[in-house]
């Protein structure tokens, strides 16, 4: 079966995207339950050493995880499914069209254990509970 | 003058070379060393140093053999002679004061003799003292000799002689080196010790209070600290400059070398021409003394190898293991010789049949005709290595003696085993047979290489090879002491129960072959057995040990011919004792002798060697020697066994023997003997142990048990001793096991033979020990931590273990269907079902043995499969003699708590795990539980159910009446009460989570916005097995 690939920026343009791999999960609070929409999930920091090892930190609620960017072996390319413009003579099937958002040539992996942020004690009493 | 001393002395010096090599050597180099010093010219010397010395007993002349040293000192510290050890010499001066007054004494007045032999051992003394004597030695004398003119020397020597004016001489003759003296003064750069001249004694004593004292704070100045040989040490003073009225007084005689008439340089030509000359003397006649030494050596063989018995008839050893041996080296004939038949050739015959028919009295009379017949029969011998089949022809006719299915094959058992005590004769006996027989023995001692590879290599080199010689003989392998090294024994043990066990295997092959084909097939397999198997026995071993039961002879004894020596006669040992010393002209009586053979426990050889070392001090033996430390002992110790009998059996022969000597200490003499014994072996918690299971065996007189209860006394003495020892390792308290043992012998030994069996229960006792704690540990693990927990296995067996069997076996349990039951007993059913099921304790068909004691006690019907209890509850209460006084359940009554127990177990693992807290309610040994049947454990769950809101209807339908419940006594429901209690406040922390959630929420809502979103971290696996045993499993 043929998949049309639309790509709509060149090759070198085309806008790269990462993964965040992280060895956790990142869960809502149980209050806000599913209404996570528009909410923050962290802040990614990248600390701009001269060396050549970046190190990344991303604060997730009250953890902050340090990660170091792993090139993938394979790259990876970002799709968008869309609806194609309906041409003629074209079947009904066919009415699919894949458009390229981004390239994914990099990951930021984070595997170590997580560092707690404890700012206030509360905080962690109400982690503990929730455990 | 001076020439025609010195000549003197050189030829007394001559006369000396006579007597030995080395000290004439001595004195020549004595010479050589006067002469060159008396020429101011330094002379090399090593010979000297080569000369190695006995020490010979200089107490009286050391002086002379110190001066004579001194002059060898100052050769060497002028570095012209290689000194042996400079550094002692300059560090050490020995200060004895005492000694150096003796020796003054004692110098004023040489005999001949005593100079000349002081002069020939001079060299000879110990160096190091006398090094540190002639130094102190040395000054004295140059000191004292000093003040002494030289022309005049007989001021010194009140009796003028030749021999005095030679030493005169001898020290005129130091006079010349006085400035070498200084010099050596100067090296050693201290002041000497004070003189100790006879002469000026005030000044000897002044000095000594300056220079020399025990304190160091005596002495103004700087001082040195100085050991003598005995320790005491003492502090010189350190003289920065030598004293120079010494240098002046030695300088004139420095000038000294004019006085002799002949120059020195032909005078020591001379010396040397005379020592060449004496030398090549003495070295012929060194070789003509080596010769007569090797033949007083000869002469001075020892007793032992001179009168071994060179022939079988001459064995001292018990005549029917003699012969057994014998017949068992026959056996290999036929593989060895590849003789069919051959028979005891007719002149060992008849010699065995005189020999055994031989009377004590005339028993060397005719040893010695035997010997004569017995060459021949040893030539005959190798004529039938040579030609087997036409000696077989010839002595075929008169083989009456030996059966011929013996000889037929080789013997069953491929390796001999001789054993015991030494010095009867088993060694002696292995050789002799085995020469006898033709072979020739290649023993493997103990002090041989006995490593597992070399000795294999030497054994198959003995069984396997045949010598290219054409005269030579097959080899027997005589292995002497095989348990004498554990770990290099069993090497050697090893190779030979492999060659047996590949032997085996082969003779099993062997045996499809045709017995009429074997005559011919002999030779032809014994090739081939040699190309093909490597590690066969074609040769006889002839294994030799004291201790038939060491351990590392356990497999060879299994697989070998074993013959245990006896102790011959004494009357037999003191026989040939008598014959013995008869021969060497030894004076001695036969009483002394059997005293001395009971001594030795018939070991001869010990026997021997104290003859001979007391004909060799020309004593003559007596019983008084016998007891006394001249007879050597070999230290040996024997088997635990032995100990043990030697404990038990009181000797009678000593008691009579003690009655009619009326010797007190003979009594003693048995204690240290023992005791000797006892420690010298060491094992002593074997030992105690073997003496604890045996001495009950005793019959020894003990109406009122006291003796009895003094030896268990003791014993618990030993074993207290024991265990303090292993606690705190303090290996000297064993020292007094022996003597516990010895005074339990003092009170139980007997006459009569005691009928010793090894100790075993000690052992048995301590498997089943660890048997049965490790039954009750994998029982505690079964049982619910619940009760487990409360349960020590060490505080079960002891205290509850009896009544607990009293509550599982209730009496008044009928062997009836269920429904059939009361109320009461359905309900005193069920306890004792769930008392089983929470102690995890079935009944259970035994099969295995050990169990047949609880069959018997369990089971009184005739089943063939009764049943027991799971865990053997009742073992480990029950002893020997025990009758329990719990009630035994029929057969039938089992059966049903069998099907009960396993419907409980299996309704208990059907419920829900976090509905396993039921389990902890019940609890089951309480007797106060009055639920009715099947509601003991249900009522209980049935209030869980409820709560929990689980239907089990299920289990609900086992229970007839659930109404029961709220009839129950008040104590019951105080019971669910309180389990209520923690249940619902469990209950309520985790069955409203809304509201937990709406309290804690609100807190969390404020952060909301900031941490919306936590990340929970995921932990990897570890391979750890973890169990989750709730804590209130463990309450309870």
């Amino acid at each position: 079966m043929e998949i049309k690939v639309k790509c709509n920026c060149g090759v070198e343009k085309c806008p790269e995207w990462a993964i965040l791999e992280l060895q956790g999960v990142v869960e809502s609070q149980p209050s806000i339950a599913n209404q996570i929409q528009g909410l923050e999930i962290g802040r990614l920091c990248c600390s701009s050493s001269a060396s050549s090892l970046v190190n990344y930190t991303f604060t997730v609620g009250y953890h902050e995880l340090s990660g170091t960017k792993v090139s993938l072996k394979k790259p990876l390319l970002v799709l968008k499914k869309k609806k194609a413009v309906q041409e003629e003579g074209s079947d009904s099937n066919n009415d699919l069209e894949l458009e390229v958002i981004g390239v994914i040539r990099h990951k930021i992996l984070f595997k170590g254990r997580p560092k707690a942020l404890i700012s206030k004690p509360q905080v962690k009493d109400k982690k503990a509970s929730d455990k | 003058m001076h020439n025609g001393i010195l000549i003197q002395w050189v030829s007394k010096a001559v006369r000396a070379i006579t007597s030995a090599q080395t000290e004439a050597l001595a004195i020549l180099e004595g010479l050589k060393l006067l002469s060159e010093l008396a020429n101011g010219e330094g002379l090399v010397l090593s010979d000297s140093l080569d000369i190695q010395a006995t020490t010979p007993n200089i107490t009286d002349w050391r002086a002379f053999s110190e001066i004579w040293q001194s002059w060898k000192l100052r050769v060497e510290s002028q570095g012209k002679c290689r000194a042996p050890d400079p550094s002692p010499l300059c560090c050490v001066v020995l200060i004895k004061s005492n000694t150096a007054g003796n020796v003054q004494t004692e110098m004023e007045m040489p005999t001949a003799e005593e100079l000349e032999w002081l002069e020939t051992h001079s060299l000879l003394t110990d160096e190091e003292e006398e090094q540190q004597q002639q130094e102190e030695e040395e000054d004295e004398q140059s000191q004292s000799q000093s003040p002494n003119p030289i022309p005049n020397p007989n001021i010194n020597n009140p009796n003028p002689n030749p021999r005095s004016s030679k030493r005169a001489r001898e020290e005129q003759e130091e006079a010349p080196c006085g400035n070498s003296k200084d010099e050596d003064e100067e090296w050693l750069r201290y002041s000497p010790p004070p003189p100790s001249s006879p002469q000026p004694p005030t000044k000897r004593k002044h000095n000594t209070a300056i220079s020399i004292s025990r304190f160091a704070s005596d002495i103004r100045g700087d001082c040195f600290p100085i050991t003598g040989p005995h320790g005491q040490r003492v502090y010189a003073k350190l003289n920065p400059n030598p004293n120079p009225t010494t240098l002046s007084q030695h300088s004139p005689s420095a000038t000294a070398p004019g006085l002799l008439p002949q120059s020195i340089h032909t005078l020591s030509e001379q010396v040397e021409k005379n020592a060449f000359s004496k030398a090549l003397q003495d070295s012929i006649e060194s070789t003509n003394g080596d010769q007569a030494e090797a033949e007083t050596i000869a002469t001075e063989q020892l007793w032992v190898d001179k009168y071994a018995p060179s022939s079988f008839t001459e064995l001292l050893s018990d005549e029917h293991t003699n012969r057994e041996v014998l017949l068992w080296l026959k056996q290999w004939d036929s593989l060895v010789f590849g003789s069919h038949l051959r028979a005891t050739s007719d002149d060992v015959l008849s010699a065995l049949r005189m020999h055994s028919s031989v009377t004590q009295s005339s028993k060397f009379a005719s040893n010695r005709r035997f010997f004569s017949k017995h060459h021949g029969g040893v030539s005959l011998n190798d004529q039938n290595v040579r030609s087997p089949i036409e000696t077989s022809k010839s002595n075929g006719p008169h083989a009456s003696w030996s059966n011929k299915c013996l000889v037929d094959k080789p013997p069953e058992q491929k390796v001999l085993l001789l054993c015991g005590p030494p010095g009867l004769g088993k060694t002696t006996l292995a050789h002799v047979a085995a020469k006898h027989c033709g072979y020739r023995v290649v023993e493997i001692n103990a002090s041989d290489d006995r490593s597992a590879s070399s000795i294999e290599t030497k054994i198959l080199d003995v069984v396997q090879m045949n010598s290219v010689m054409p005269d030579s003989k097959p080899k027997c392998l005589v292995i002497d002491e095989i348990d004498g090294a554990l770990g290099d024994g069993k090497g050697a043990v090893e190779v030979i129960l492999k060659m047996v066990a590949a032997d085996r295997k082969g003779s099993s092959e062997k045996r499809d072959v045709g017995e009429e084909a074997q005559a011919q097939a002999q030779p032809r397999k014994a090739s081939s057995k040699k190309g093909h198997k490597v590690a066969k026995l074609s040769r006889p071993i002839i294994c030799i040990c004291n201790d038939l039961y060491a351990p590392a002879l356990r497999q060879l004894r299994q697989v070998a011919k074993v013959h245990t020596f006896m102790q011959p006669t004494v009357s037999r040992v003191v026989n040939r004792l008598k014959y013995i010393c008869t021969k060497e002209g030894f004076r001695t009586n036969s009483i002394a002798l059997s005293a001395l053979a009971e001594c030795t426990e018939c070991d001869i050889r010990s026997c021997l060697n104290t003859l001979q070392f007391l004909n060799k001090k020309k004593q003559p033996l007596s019983i008084a020697d016998v007891d006394s430390q001249v007879i050597g002992r070999k230290d040996m110790s024997k088997s635990a066994i032995d100990i043990w009998k030697e404990v038990f059996h009181r000797k009678k022969s000593k008691r009579v023997r003690n009655s009619v000597d009326g010797q007190v200490g003979r009594g003693d003499d048995t204690t240290q003997h023992l005791y000797s014994l006892i420690s010298s072996r060491g094992e002593y918690e074997l030992t105690m142990d073997g003496i604890h299971e045996n001495f009950l065996r005793l019959s020894y007189h003990d109406p009122m048990m006291h003796k009895t209860v003094r030896c268990l006394d003791m014993l618990g003495t030993s074993d207290f001793l024991i265990r303090y020892v292993y606690k705190t390792q303090q290996m000297s308290i064993h020292a007094y096991q022996p003597s516990i043992a010895v005074s339990m012998s003092r009170l139980i030994a007997q006459v009569e033979k005691p009928n010793i069996e090894w100790p075993k229960s000690f052992q048995r006792c301590r498997a089943m020990l660890v048997e049965k704690q490790e039954t009750l540990k994998t029982w505690q693990r079964r049982i619910t931590p619940s009760i487990s927990r409360h349960l020590s296995i060490e505080s079960f067996v002891q205290d509850v273990a009896s009544p607990f069997l009293h509550i599982i076996t209730p009496p008044n349990l009928r062997p009836v269907a269920l429904n059939l039951l009361s109320e009461r007993e359905k309900d005193e059913l069920h306890q004792l079902v769930d008392t089983m099921v929470s102690y995890s304790l079935t009944y259970k068909y035994s099969k295995a043995d050990p169990q047949e004691k609880m069959q018997k006690l369990f089971a009184d019907t005739s089943e063939d499969l009764p049943l027991s209890l799971d865990p053997p509850i009742s073992d480990f209460v029950n002893f020997k003699g025990y009758q329990s006084q719990y009630f035994a359940l029929s057969l039938a009554t089992k059966q049903i708590l069998v099907h009960e127990v396993e419907q409980q177990q299996i309704l208990q693992e059907n419920r829900p795990k976090h509905e396993d807290r039921t389990k902890d309610n019940p609890r089951p040994v309480v007797p106060h539980r009055l639920t009715n049947a099947n509601a003991d454990a249900d009522a209980g769950k049935n209030e869980k159910e409820e709560m929990v809101g689980f239907d089990e209807e299920l289990r609900l339908k086992a229970a007839p009446s659930r109404t029961v419940g709220p009839t129950l006594a008040p104590h019951k429901s105080s019971r669910s009460n309180s389990t209520d209690f923690f249940h619902r406040f469990r209950k309520e922390s985790s069955s409203n989570p809304q509201t937990e959630n709406a309290r804690t929420g609100k807190a969390a809502t404020t952060k909301r916005d900031s941490r919306p979103l936590l990340f929970k971290y995921n932990e990897g696996f570890t391979n750890a097995v973890k169990r989750p045993v709730k804590i209130r499993d463990l309450l309870l």
